[in-house]
């Protein structure tokens, strides 16, 4: 047994020299979802990176911790990788809009809260979709708005009528809203601590005084 | 936490396979590279840039895990409420860069399954230091402070890289290690100023750890065909000797002003030169234990094994219950 | 001792303990993504002790790390389920869920507490709480409703840990005074809401709650009666502080 200067993992009862251990399965660590969180009360969501979870409810689980743990938040998306549309990537300069085959011909813009026009629209297969843009390469996701449309290639030409004279916009991204699991406002409180847990913060450790002391008390050359 | 100690480079005479790259894609690729433009996932790249990256950032990932290790050692008897608490949020930390790392090798095409299983088979490096015990508080503490302190010297430096989601990832860590940092530094501190017993502790831990501190960035470059193009694609953004007098620059003098000693006579600055000189370190032994003959190796992978193996049957449970979804890669 | 004292010693002892056990999964959890939230959880309950032993030190006693780092096994009023050791992760699920509800439903209690320093705590803690309970019963749902290999898993943790999880509502002499003072609603009105709320969560897996009214409660653990498990704990945690107790650390 190995011995270790850890008394966990002496508990654990290591053993000297295993076999070597089979390859891991297809999907050991699930798929991915991204995650999208807000900073502060109305801030745009902004992506954050993805976590390998089963389902939705336990990815939101694990990215309230791994991404709002040490920084301040006011709500969090989670939304399989898979129920992404994405355009290719341009460069910092350019619009990726530009770079989208020409698709369906979009009619203007409805007014989009009237429950008339949202009815019909959806009567008709559409469904709400999030719009996000990179404005620069290495930088993250923004969400910009909705859109309606039938489908993810057709939210993004629909996004290019709506959102297209933005520049730069590197990248895009289109969720249907029903594929977004979002944080309840009612459970923001699940953050509200966050500020208080001074001891993972550096302006915490402030040791100059004990240094200076220090120095003052040996003797001197 | 991370060092370029890790990092195979491939042997000098490999060949680039350049050769086999389309050359208007590829001159596409380095002019955006050269003009400070990041490279995302899906845009074309060339097999060197890919390979490489995947292999740094995947070791980078394992350096994380596998680094938590020594200093979870202490997390059970850490001294008072605020190391205690601390010491527990730096080893989370290191965890969760873990993660954040594993995701960005990830859009390159590597799975995490796979990186995981040549990990416990020991199939992949991570950086050598974690290869080391820490049989006493201010070993860990050392960490905290020094491993941490050269980390950070090394991840600034490839945070300016050219690739978009391991720059992402990094800016996150960065932020996060500034914790880390003055919370070595405030430990340190703390034992070499205070009782007795604390000072002899933390001397005996900075004697003990010395060496393989300045194994930490490995050793110096050798200029090869494969440097000349790393650096010109931004994959490798510093040599090995510049971070390591940086290093030494910025935490000598903060480790001498604590009454702490070096164990290291030659160790000094030569300001005509602005480099400090410094017994050279044991190169060979260094492979040795790179290579898996040194103290920890086999602890530390049996550990990664057995968290593996005893979380099996977590993973097959969610795996069996949940909605079948195509796999893609993460995005970004 | 005051019927807070009494009070506060057994939450204060109860997070310690528990969130040291619950610390030792760091870096060894079955998913990088629970290691890491399963830690937070841990270093929240940290917290709340640090928090209470703080409103122990305004009433008298000693500073948070002498009282937590210096007293022996029979000094602690923690209820036996915490000190367990972590055992595999169907164990330690099943225990954070058993006792966070519990922990949940006491801290709404306390929220309107006669003893506003400690009713004020308790509000403060209510979205961490809230987290801990969701993670908990996310977990129960999914593994209870899971494989054969994991419902069997957890039906074993959750018969064997739900004896000392009755130990968790073990009453002291005191108890009248803390109800009549408004201090708290008192452990057996806790005991059957926790009762209910668990029972819930339970009723949407395969999971059968033994019968709680023929359960023997594992009691004695608020009168400082203890496992062979709490003194070794003890000792690892307080094994670089009493190397010496008044230096600073």
């Amino acid at each position: 047994m190995i011995n270790s200067h850890d008394p966990r993992m002496n508990r654990l009862g290591l053993a000297d020299a295993a076999a070597p251990a089979a390859a891991k399965p297809a999907l050991d660590q699930f798929e991915t979802y991204e995650v999208f969180h807000q900073k502060k009360e109305n801030a745009p969501f902004t992506y954050v990176g993805p976590v390998h979870a089963p389902e939705a409810d336990v990815a939101f689980l694990f990215a309230k911790e791994q991404f709002s743990r040490r920084f301040a938040c006011t709500g969090l998306w989670v939304v399989p990788t898979s129920a992404i549309t994405v355009t290719p990537y341009v460069g910092d300069q350019e619009s990726a809009y530009d770079a989208l085959p020409p698709g369906a011909v979009w009619t203007g813009l409805e007014p989009a809260d009237t429950t008339e026009a949202q009815s019909a629209a959806y009567s008709a297969g559409e469904e709400d979709y999030d719009i996000f843009h990179l404005k620069k390469r290495g930088k993250a996701q923004v969400h910009v708005g909705k859109v309606r449309a039938a489908s993810g290639a057709e939210a993004l030409q629909v996004a290019k009528a709506v959102f297209g004279e933005q520049r730069p916009v590197v990248n895009v991204w289109a969720i249907r809203s029903a594929d977004i699991l979002r944080s309840d406002d009612d459970d923001r409180d699940i953050w509200a601590s966050t500020p208080e847990k001074k001891y993972r913060e550096a302006i915490s450790y402030k040791v100059q005084d004990r240094i200076d002391r220090f120095k003052n008390e040996q003797p001197q050359p | 936490m991370y060092g370029s100690a890790s990092t195979h480079d491939l042997p000098t005479n490999a060949p680039t396979g350049l050769e086999n790259e389309d050359p208007t894609l590829l001159a596409t690729f380095e002019a955006r590279i050269a003009k400070g433009e990041k490279i995302e996932p899906t845009d074309w790249m060339p097999a060197l840039y890919r390979k490489q990256l995947t292999r740094m950032i995947e070791q980078h990932a394992h350096s994380e895990i596998i680094g938590s290790l020594p200093e979870g050692t202490w997390i059970t008897r850490a001294p008072g409420f605020r190391r205690k608490m601390a010491q527990m949020a730096k080893v989370q930390d290191e965890v969760g860069h873990a993660q954040l790392l594993y995701s960005a090798a990830e859009t390159l095409g590597k799975t995490r399954e796979e990186m995981l299983t040549d990990l416990i088979n020991g199939k992949s490096k991570y950086s050598n230091v974690f290869n080391y015990p820490t049989p006493t508080w201010a070993d860990s503490n050392v960490i905290s402070w020094l491993i941490d302190a050269g980390a950070i010297v090394n991840q600034l430096a490839n945070a300016k890289g050219s690739y978009g989601p391991y720059c992402r990832a990094l800016d996150r860590i960065c932020a996060e290690e500034a914790f880390h940092l003055k919370y070595g530094h405030d430990a340190v501190v703390h034992l070499a100023t205070g009782t007795k017993i604390q000072r002899e502790m933390m001397q005996a831990a900075l004697n003990r750890w010395w060496p393989a501190i300045m194994t930490f960035f490995g050793p110096s470059d050798k200029m090869s065909v494969h440097t000349e193009i790393l650096m010109r694609w931004k994959v490798k953004m510093a040599s090995n000797d510049e971070c390591r007098n940086q290093f030494l620059d910025m935490y000598v003098p903060k480790i001498w002003e604590i009454g702490l000693t070096v164990p290291d006579e030659k160790l000094a600055k030569n300001e005509a030169t602005g480099q400090w000189e410094f017994t050279e370190p044991d190169w060979e032994d260094f492979k040795r234990v790179i290579n898996g003959d040194g103290p920890c190796n086999a602890e530390r992978i049996a550990v990664r094994r057995a968290a593996e193996e005893n979380g099996a049957w977590v993973r097959r449970a969610l795996n069996a219950s949940k909605t079948e979804r195509k796999y893609v890669q993460p995005l970004a | 001792m005051t019927p807070q004292l009494d009070l506060l010693y057994r939450l204060a002892d109860d997070q310690l303990i528990l969130g040291h056990r619950n610390s030792e999964w760091n870096g060894l959890g079955p998913i990088l993504e629970e290691d890491i939230a399963f830690s937070s959880m841990a270093q929240d309950k940290l917290g709340h002790s640090l928090q209470l032993y703080g409103l122990l030190h305004q009433l008298g006693e000693a500073e948070p790390d002498t009282v937590a780092f210096t007293r022996n096994a029979p000094q602690f009023h923690c209820c036996q389920l915490v000190e367990l050791p972590i055992g595999e992760y169907d164990f330690s699920l099943t225990r954070h869920f058993l006792f966070d509800h519990a922990e949940l439903l006491r801290f709404e209690a306390l929220a309107t507490s006669s003893f506003e320093p400690l009713a004020q705590v308790a509000r403060k803690l209510r979205g961490e709480l809230k987290y801990h309970a969701l993670h908990a019963n996310t977990w129960v749902k999914r593994l209870g409703t899971a494989t054969d290999e994991a419902i069997e898993r957890m039906q074993r943790s959750l018969d064997f840990t739900l004896p000392y999880a009755l130990g968790i509502f073990e009453t002291t002499e005191l108890e009248p005074e803390i109800i009549s003072t408004g201090l708290f609603v008192g452990e057996k009105e806790l005991q059957a809401r926790w009762l209910e709320s668990i029972s819930k969560v339970l009723a949407q897996t395969e999971l059968q709650l033994p019968d709680v009214l023929i359960a023997t409660p594992v009691s004695g653990g608020r009168h400082g009666e203890h496992t062979e498990h709490l003194q070794p704990l003890l000792d690892e945690m307080a094994e670089v502080f009493r190397l010496d107790p008044t230096a600073d650390w």
